[in-house]
């Protein structure tokens, strides 16, 4: 007797269904990236502005304004040694002029990002970029901001400052990176 | 949303376990075979001959490339040696003869014929050179464009009728590949071939978990600066998020029941082992520490969880009960374990360990014992196994960008599957 058995081979088009769906983002998590701050006429939309990393950011844009300009020399990057999240007592300064920037800039919230070096693998590595935004923040926190400002987010290995195989490049990306959030039109 | 060409139905076929999807249709019909009790490769045995087979292309258009699918399967496996063709002394079309082979120490024949244009059919026979017998006559029948998988399903036949074992020739590797700077969800057959992109895309995403029977994925992906799990469901052909919260969420193994799924996050502030219940939505807490607990993987039999925890200073494997009881560290030998990930039978953990300052993979027996380093060039990181666990899929930089590789579970065979163009990483072997 023969048997006949259907086999079915997987869907090259998955996609064509999923797409759509693959861009929604969460609600409550409508951010527009932009570099300058925000579109007056749009009350209550959130705006970023990216703070380039320390080195690089030196001189790298121009027409910055002079908020931009002030936030670059607050917002430096926060360095950990290899597995590491503990932050370290070099950085106090850095982190006390920030606490006292947010202080003076009330409608300003801050997002904290925990980054690492390639070395380690993935998923350990964005366990422990969660680590060092918090621990950032805790210590931001013990300084006087309150918590409701400060949001973490982990990247792990995944958006590094510099692609070079090298400890100088990898000490770089070990970092803590600040993006300051405001509420436009204010 | 509609979809056009969905829905087909799907019927059960032994030897493939639960082969569900959509659109594309391989029919076969499997001639009786003549039952055949007889194993010619012990796959359990630990050190094996390989066993000389001759394979010739087909008669017909296309067999040669047929053939060539059923060759390399073979070949990889590592218990097959498929002689030189200029060395046979028989020809495709002459009548099977004992007396042809016997001097050339080969121990099995495969010939066949293939016929027809779009929709093609194909004869294949495998004889037994020792007993001088057919031992298996199988008929297939598919439209041409699923001319490999019509390889692959005639070397999972072969292998079967030889080892008494399922192959492995038909499952496929899902991995996150970026192109362009922009990571996506990619599947491939194991052996690199019919690359494609799901379309599921993301700014940033991690290694996909497959569902026991093969129908739906769970992996983690980072949307609106948010990490949230998302679960792919290939039959309704619907993604959906099931769990988003603050901090880092990633998707472990699911369960064998497929209904619940372990993962971490560090919504309570540091980053924990969880349970979900797909159905109800019920999370669970399983570990409570003060450092990182990360990538807990599912034993086979749904009792134990591997997991990466720091507790001990240092990351390293620990197993624990699925309620977080007996829990106990599995890896002592270096400073930076991770991604475990548990062999079908559970009789093994693969991991990848920090040793001269790269990462190789390593296998340990669920004891502690038998610790068995399997690379040495590169970065090797992701490791996982094939459905059977002869095999292991990881990836690597050794050729500077990351690529999806495959060896051996001893560590022999390794090569790289995927497109030097392509940066890949985070490859899951398909349950069928």
């Amino acid at each position: 007797m023969k048997r006949v058995a259907i086999i079915v081979v997987l869907l090259a088009f998955v996609a064509a269904g999923c797409s759509q769906k693959a861009v929604t983002r969460p609600e409550g998590q409508q951010e527009q990236k932009k570099e300058t701050t925000g579109t007056r006429n749009e009350a209550n939309k959130i705006t970023e502005n990216k703070i380039p990393s320390d080195v690089e950011s030196v001189g790298s844009k121009e027409g910055s304004s002079e908020m931009m300009k002030e936030q670059e020399d607050v917002f430096k990057d926060i360095h950990f040694d290899f597995d590491k999240y503990d932050v370290k007592e070099t950085f106090r300064p850095v982190l006390k002029s920030i606490a006292t920037w947010m202080t003076k800039n009330t409608d300003a919230r801050l997002s904290v990002e925990g980054h690492c070096d390639d070395r380690g693998t993935n998923e350990y590595n964005l366990a422990l970029g969660d680590r060092r935004a918090k621990a950032v923040r805790d210590a931001l926190v013990a300084l006087g901001v309150p918590p409701s400002r400060i949001d973490t987010i982990s990247y792990g290995e995944e958006k590094p400052v510099c692609k070079e195989q090298t400890e100088e490049c990898w000490a770089r990306n070990r970092r803590a990176h600040f993006v300051v959030l405001t509420k436009a039109g204010k | 949303m509609t979809y056009p060409n969905t829905a087909l139905s799907i019927e059960h076929s032994t030897g493939h376990g639960r082969s569900a999807g959509i659109f594309l249709l391989l029919i076969l019909l499997l001639a009786p075979s003549l039952s055949s009790a007889k194993i010619y490769i012990d796959i359990t045995s630990p050190s094996i001959k390989k066993m000389p087979v001759a394979v010739f292309d087909l008669q017909g258009p296309q067999g040669a490339e047929i053939s060539d699918v059923i060759r390399d399967d073979l070949t990889f496996t590592g218990l097959f040696m498929c002689v030189d063709k200029s060395s046979y002394t028989e020809t495709a079309s002459q009548p099977f003869s004992q007396a042809n082979w016997l001097p050339l120490g080969v121990e099995a024949v495969v010939k066949g014929t293939i016929s027809g244009d779009r929709n093609f059919s194909a004869s294949v026979k495998l004889y037994d050179t020792a007993d001088g017998r057919e031992i298996m006559n199988k008929q297939y029948q598919a439209e041409r464009s699923l001319l490999r998988q019509i390889g692959h399903t005639i070397a999972n036949d072969i292998y079967q009728a030889l080892t008494g074992g399922q192959g492995i020739f038909r499952t496929r590797i899902l991995f996150v590949g970026e192109d362009g700077g922009e990571k996506g969800m990619y599947m491939m057959d194991w052996d690199g071939q019919r690359l494609r992109k799901l379309g599921l895309k993301g700014s940033l995403m991690l290694t996909p978990h497959w569902a026991s029977d093969g129908t739906k994925i769970i992996y983690s992906s980072e949307r609106g600066r948010q990490w949230g799990i998302y679960l792919l469901d290939f039959l309704k052909l619907t993604e959906k998020k099931v769990f988003s919260a603050k901090g880092i969420n990633m998707a472990g193994d699911f369960f064998p029941d497929g209904n619940s799924f372990v993962f971490s996050s560090s919504k309570d502030g540091t980053p924990n082992i969880y349970s979900y219940q797909l159905g109800s939505g019920t999370v669970r807490k399983i570990t409570s520490t003060r450092g990182i607990d990360v990538s807990p993987a599912v034993s086979p039999d749904g009792k134990s969880i591997a997991f990466i925890s720091d507790r001990g200073g240092s990351p390293q494997v620990y197993v624990m009960g699925t309620d977080g009881q007996e829990l106990r560290r599995l890896t002592f030998e270096g400073s930076y374990n991770t991604s475990p990930s548990w062999s079908p039978l559970g009789d093994r953990i693969v991991f990848s360990g920090r040793k001269n300052g790269r990462n190789q993979i390593f296998t340990i027996a669920p004891d502690g014992t038998q610790l068995t380093q399997l690379t040495d060039q590169g970065n090797n990181e992701d490791p996982s196994f094939s459905p059977d666990g002869r095999y292991i899929s990881f990836t690597s930089d050794r050729e500077r960008i990351k690529a999806i590789f495959i060896m051996r579970a001893n560590g022999e065979a390794q090569k790289r599957i995927t497109p030097r163009s392509l940066k890949a990483f985070g490859p899951r072997w398909s349950p069928n």
